[in-house]
């Protein structure tokens, strides 16, 4: 109450000062405040002039020539005037400019961007520097009054010395908890106190003392009997190329900086070009130090690691000790001569018996007799159509051969004969007494006058098409052929004495690529497309299939113990089996380069050779061993190379010579060669 | 019939498990993962087969043993990684209410781990421990040497200096540098350890910035598991040495850039005092310290205040003295003649080598670095004093008369007024090159200084740790290309072997020129000789056509033996032969290598004389 009592004496002390501002309020749209020292309580304290409420007060003060007071002023929007003044008299409208006219104002009055719409007198007015001063106030946002200041000193009113109540506010008696102490708090204490002293309330440890990590013998007590873990794989130890002053040879050239800056971050061979600097005081900082540092760390924990033995082995010890090749003579090394016959393929050739005839056979129908040792031409014949194969017959007392065309086989005996031999084997194929005719879909038909030398011919059934391969048993009396129109009765066997032929399977499963009588036992081998099949003729049943694992066979020959069989094939592979061990091959060679074409076994010498589309011929040294501790001896020894490659095919088949160890081979590009010793 | 296989249930399906399952399994972050990876030194492992490994996907993923995924599900440091993601949550909780001394408790009470156990498990012996220490010295050089950022903390760099320091220390005192090499990357340096290799490369000094392609959270954990390993095995090293790890720092000295010298002093003089003072200890250790004492320090007036220092921390520390007096209880210094203990043996056996500079002082001109040659020298017995302007506590000036090498690394700048005393020193000194230091340590041996003298080219510098077997050898090459010059013979390919060949199988060469095929021997090449001068022809010429003969035959023989290899190659086994063919592959191209670089030598020899 006194206080209240003071302040009015106060404002009415300061009345007198708060008027000499007056003079320069008509400025302010605000009484100008004045600071003073109050009088009472010795504190500065801001005083504003007092407001008459008549003429001191906005509207009073200003002459405003529109009277009509605060109503909307589209009252008046159709109207020539916008108001009346205080003598009643009508306020026009003052003259309003067009769009130009605004503009113009804009451009030339100075103060046009601050003045605002006056509602009353219907024009744009300039504001006062007062109301500019209000608004960048508020725009700042700030007080909008320009003398007030928000960091005066605290004026304590109710608080501070002297100022307290002294009269409680309540007349409640005072509660006796204000002084007595909390049996709750002190039984939560209590609970907190018997807590620590058992130990079940822990302080925390001091800071200083676990902040570094102890360091103590770690391994001093024994390791545990898991197994250590791999220790990680070292860094390469830095070669001369990374030195700093490396010897000039290893500084790159142009073409390797420029090679080197072309590739890959991960395919360079080095991370860095080789540099030279003449003292160490040049040498920079190495800016893939921390990025290289970072990557072993990513090798160190991202990359799956694998224990691989190196080999510090001499490349030459994995090939296997093997006899010189100079030690297994003789073998076919040479070219001695050359037979052509043309442009035709020449697909399939025959030594006979003796060992002085070839007789070859090409795709234009040419069947040829030449001599081994000159390469002279004896005969020519000419068939229809493609000779799919020629073959002699092995007997010694007669001499013979056979060639295979479309549907038909030719017997065909040689001129020149010796009279002895000539009548045996007219004897044989064509007798005076048939023996008797047998039921038979293949018609036999003798014609032993002919001039040419075709002395018995062979119709196989209609559709059997190209005779593509003959095979004669050892004795001469039986052969067996292969047609190519691969159904069933593709098969057959032909037994010359009785003028009989038989197909031997009523049903194959496969297609029949090649067959072959064994040269001892009564066994018969069917190659189909993936396996050769051994089949018992005798008792006429399946002894065992041999599994080559190649995809296409092309080719078989049987060594002449019987026991050892090779297979090749058109995916180049070659497959040597031993009869007596697997059912698997023996050993695979991989050599050729393109598919195998022919194998064969020389009949005498430990010999064998194989062709190829590559246009090479392989010979090997194929030793066998009649105990059956010993493992076959294969030996490469020389390939011979002659044939050019016609349409993509080589050396169509090769064969060896009787009792010599000189090779033939027949080619694509129409040669025939003769390889000697 | 027994039970139906299901698929996935056994074999690759169960021993593997991709990354993403293994994450799953251990409830945790990749980021935790991936750390306690590196802490627990677990790798991904490639299957034998990608899918049956992963449920039959062949999809890009990394796979781990199932088993190691089950050792990290029982890790500690997993329970503790699970602890701090709870710390994280509860303190972010705390400072985004404001309540800030519960967050200052939770603070105080985060969670920490220590990688003790691991380091045992990851190397149970000691051995296995200095086996793998490469990558971690390498780290704590590389970031003893790093500025610090947000990221990089500097109490981790101080530590990891610190640790840095203390291997140099050690490596100094046990003197164990073998080999050094400067290269472009940086100094390799390799040292002999328990009889192990180590191998660490530290960065020139230069300021190194973090790219933006590296993870520094992957490096900072490995970081944190390398000064791990490296504090125990320092302390290991240490203690075995009878030194007192850690070798306390003298701030004051630090603070005056003596780097390494303001550890090592106190180190070395605590150790003499212990072992003095009880009379007992290892006398092969106490004779190394004194001469380390030689060598590390001179100032006397260090010593001095050291051996204070020294005292006082040994008094500090007695149970140290204790377990040295327990281990070495046949010390004292009569007793040496007598018993030669092993480690006496090994010290004798080492000692030509590692007191290569003891006879030398040396002095470090302002622009070779100090810490490098002060390491390298003195690991070998050196004294070596420097300018202030490289740090302090030299312990010689550059006046010192007993300086005998000036290792310098500028060009030569003739100084017009030199005073008599000045020239005079010049003359008694060497000035060599900073290399000079490095070839003789690698050499074993004081080399010429002549080669290295201030201001001259210097000869190329050679990797101590050779190339790989077989791939060009430039000294070798240096010797065959002089041989070649003096003999003027323009050999196009053939090598010094092949020269041999010629030398010895040159009869047979012969006898084909004067067409004897059936005589053998010295016999028939003189006659071809004399045959040859009948005919009127010279012997240069002679020569020249046995040559000719002889690498036509050569030619011939390779030609042979080409043919008979290919026969052979016939017979592998497919995977015998593309092994063999690898390796064939990779023999030519070394060989190719060999061969452009001794192009080049010869290339280069050649041109050299001609511009003399």
């Amino acid at each position: 109450m006194e206080e209240e009592g003071d302040e009015g004496e106060d404002d009415e002390g300061s009345s007198p000062s708060g008027s000499e501002s007056d003079s320069s309020s008509d400025l302010h749209i605000f009484p100008k405040s004045n600071d003073i020292i109050s009088e009472v309580t010795g504190h500065p304290k801001r005083v504003y002039p007092e407001i008459e409420p008549e003429y001191d007060s906005d509207s009073s003060t200003e002459d405003d020539p529109n009277r009509v007071g605060n109503i909307p002023s589209h009252w008046y929007d159709d109207l020539p005037h916008v108001g009346y003044d205080i003598n009643g008299k009508r306020v026009l409208r003052p003259a309003k400019g067009d769009e130009l006219d605004k503009f113009l104002a804009t451009v030339e009055d100075p103060t046009s961007w601050t003045s605002a719409w006056d509602k009353n007198t219907q024009m744009n007015k300039p504001l006062s520097p007062e109301e500019l001063d209000i608004i960048r106030r508020l725009q700042a946002g700030e007080n909008p009054d320009g003398g007030y200041d928000p960091y005066g000193p605290t004026v304590e009113w109710f608080t501070g010395k002297g100022k307290e109540e002294v009269m409680p506010l309540s007349a409640a008696p005072e509660p006796k908890r204000r002084w007595l102490p909390s049996k709750w708090e002190k039984q939560k204490i209590m609970k907190i106190v018997r807590a620590i002293r058992r130990g079940r309330i822990v302080g925390s440890k001091p800071k200083t003392a676990g902040d570094k990590p102890q360091l103590y013998d770690i391994w001093n007590e024994p390791p545990s009997n898991q197994p250590p873990p791999l220790p990680a794989p070292k860094p390469a130890l830095p070669t001369h190329v990374d030195s700093y002053n490396p010897p000039e040879e290893y500084l790159p050239t142009d073409a390797e900086r420029k090679e080197w800056e072309n590739t890959d971050l991960e395919d360079r061979k080095y991370d860095h070009l080789p540099q030279k600097y003449s003292s160490l005081r040049l040498v920079p900082a190495y800016d893939q130090f921390i990025k290289q540092r970072f990557n072993r760390q990513l090798d160190l924990y991202l990359a799956p690691r694998i224990q691989r033995i190196r080999l510090n082995i001499d490349p030459h010890s994995l090939i296997p000790k093997l006899p010189s090749v100079s030690s297994l003579r003789p073998f076919p090394n040479y070219c001695s001569l050359k037979f052509t016959h043309g442009n035709a393929r020449v697909r399939c050739i025959s030594t006979s018996p003796d060992g002085a005839w070839v007789v070859s056979g090409d795709d234009g129908g040419n069947v040829n007799l030449w001599e081994v040792n000159v390469g002279r031409e004896v005969r020519k014949w000419c068939f229809d159509g493609k000779i799919g194969a020629v073959e002699w017959c092995p007997r010694t007392d007669t001499s013979y051969f056979v060639v295979g065309t479309y549907d038909k086989l030719h017997f065909i005996v040689p001129p020149n004969l010796p009279s002895v031999i000539l009548h045996a084997t007219q004897s044989a194929l064509a007798p005076a007494a048939l023996p008797p005719a047998t039921e038979s879909p293949i018609k036999w038909s003798s014609s032993p006058g002919q001039e040419d030398g075709v002395i018995l011919t062979i119709l196989l059934p209609a559709v059997s098409g190209l005779t593509k391969q003959i095979a004669w048993h050892r004795k001469g009396d039986y052969l067996a052929t292969v047609s190519n129109r691969e159904s069933q009765g593709s098969v057959w066997i032909h037994q010359v004495s009785r003028r009989h032929s038989q197909a031997p399977f009523k049903k194959i499963k496969g297609a029949v690529q090649l067959v072959l009588f064994h040269p001892i036992k009564p066994h018969f081998f069917v190659a189909t497309q993936r396996y050769v099949r051994l089949y018992n003729l005798a008792e006429q049943k399946l002894i065992k299939t041999l599994m080559p694992g190649i995809k296409w066979i092309s080719s078989m020959d049987i060594h002449p113990s019987g026991d050892h069989v090779i297979v090749g094939g058109y995916d180049k592979k070659l497959c040597w089996f031993d009869l007596e061990l697997n059912d698997k091959p023996y050993k695979i060679l991989r050599y050729h380069t393109r598919a195998i074409r022919s194998l064969h076994f020389h009949p005498s010498y430990p010999l064998f050779a194989s062709s190829s589309d590559d246009g090479t011929i392989q010979i090997f040294h194929g030793r066998t061993y009649s105990d059956l501790m010993t493992d076959p001896l294969i030996v490469p020894l020389k390939i011979l190379r002659g044939h050019d490659l016609n349409d993509g095919l080589g050396v169509l088949q090769v064969k060896w010579v009787n009792k010599q160890p000189w090779l033939i081979s027949a080619g694509a590009d129409g040669n025939i060669l003769v390889w000697c010793s | 019939m027994g039970r139906l296989k299901q698929k996935g249930k056994a074999g690759a399906a169960k021993a593997y498990m991709t990354r993403s399952a293994a994450v799953k399994k251990l409830q945790c972050s990749l980021a935790d993962f991936r750390r306690l990876c590196i802490l627990k030194g677990i790798f991904p492992r490639e299957p034998r087969s990608r899918k049956k490994a992963n449920k039959g996907s062949t999809a890009p993923t990394s796979f781990y043993y199932t088993k190691d995924i089950g050792y990290l599900a029982h890790e500690p440091v997993l329970n503790k990684l699970r602890e701090h993601k709870a710390f994280a949550k509860k303190i972010s909780r705390a400072l985004g209410r404001g309540e800030w001394s519960i967050a200052k408790n939770l603070e105080d009470s985060k969670p920490t781990y220590r990688l003790d156990h691991i380091i045992k498990e990851r190397y149970h012996t000691f051995i296995d421990a200095i086996r793998d220490i490469d990558d971690a010295l390498c780290m704590i050089f590389l970031f003893a040497s790093l500025p610090s950022n947000d990221r990089v903390s500097p109490s981790l760099i101080a530590n990891c200096s610190r640790l840095a320091a203390e291997w140099q220390l050690y490596v100094m005192h046990s003197r164990s540098l073998r080999k050094v090499f400067l290269s472009i990357k940086g100094i390799y340096y390799q040292a002999e350890i328990m009889d192990q290799d180590v191998t660490w490369l530290v960065p020139y000094q230069f300021t190194q910035k973090i790219p933006s392609d590296v993870d520094v959270r992957v490096m900072l954990t490995f970081l944190e598991l390398y000064q791990t390993l490296l504090g125990f095995v320092f302390f290991k090293l240490y203690t075995d040495a009878g030194l007192v790890y850690p070798p306390p720092l003298d701030a004051s000295r630090d603070d005056a850039g003596a780097g390494i010298g303001a550890f090592s002093v106190h180190t070395v003089e605590k150790n003499i005092h212990i072992s003095k003072s009880d009379n007992v200890g290892k006398t092969a250790s106490t004779r190394e310290v004194r001469q380390a004492i030689k060598t590390i320090t001179a100032d006397q007036s260090f010593v001095d205040e050291d051996v204070d220092i020294g005292s006082r921390d040994f008094a500090a520390k007695p149970s140290e003295v204790d377990e040295e007096f327990v281990v070495h209880p046949s010390g004292g210094e009569d007793a040496i003649p007598s018993l030669p203990t092993l480690q006496s043996l090994s010290e004798t056996r080492k000692s030509t080598p590692t007191s290569l500079f003891s006879p030398y002082t040396f002095f470090l001109s302002r622009e070779t670095s100090r810490t490098v040659f002060e390491f390298l020298l003195k690991s070998f017995g050196g004294r070596v004093g420097w300018p202030t302007s490289s740090g302090s506590g030299s312990p010689i000036t550059e006046s010192d008369d007993s300086i005998t090498h000036v290792i310098v690394d500028r060009p030569v700048i003739n100084k017009a007024n030199e005073s008599a005393e000045e020239k005079e020193r010049r003359r008694k000194r060497k000035y060599v090159q900073p290399q000079w230091v490095v070839d003789c340590i690698n050499a074993g041996k004081i080399l010429v200084e002549d080669l290295y003298a201030q201001g001259t080219t210097l000869p190329p510098h050679l990797s101590p740790f050779g190339g790989k077997p077989g791939a060009y050898d430039p000294t070798v090459g240096l010797s065959h290309s002089e041989e070649v010059l003096a003999e003027e013979v323009p050999e196009s390919e053939d090598g010094q072997s092949s020269e041999q060949n010629e030398v010895e199988e040159g009869v047979g060469g012969v006898v084909e020129t004067v067409n004897v095929r059936d005589v053998d021997g010295a016999e028939s090449l003189r006659a071809a000789e004399l045959a040859a001068e009948a005919a009127g022809m010279e012997y240069g010429t002679f020569e020249k056509e046995v040559r000719k003969l002889q690498r036509k035959r050569e030619k011939k023989e390779k030609a042979v033996d080409q043919d008979e290899e290919d026969m052979g190659k016939m017979l592998l086994s497919n995977k015998k032969r593309k092994l063999y063919e690898r390796m064939k592959y990779g023999e030519k191209r070394r060989a190719a290598e060999r061969e452009t670089l001794q192009r080049r030598r010869r290339e280069i020899d050649r041109k050299r004389p001609g511009s003399d």
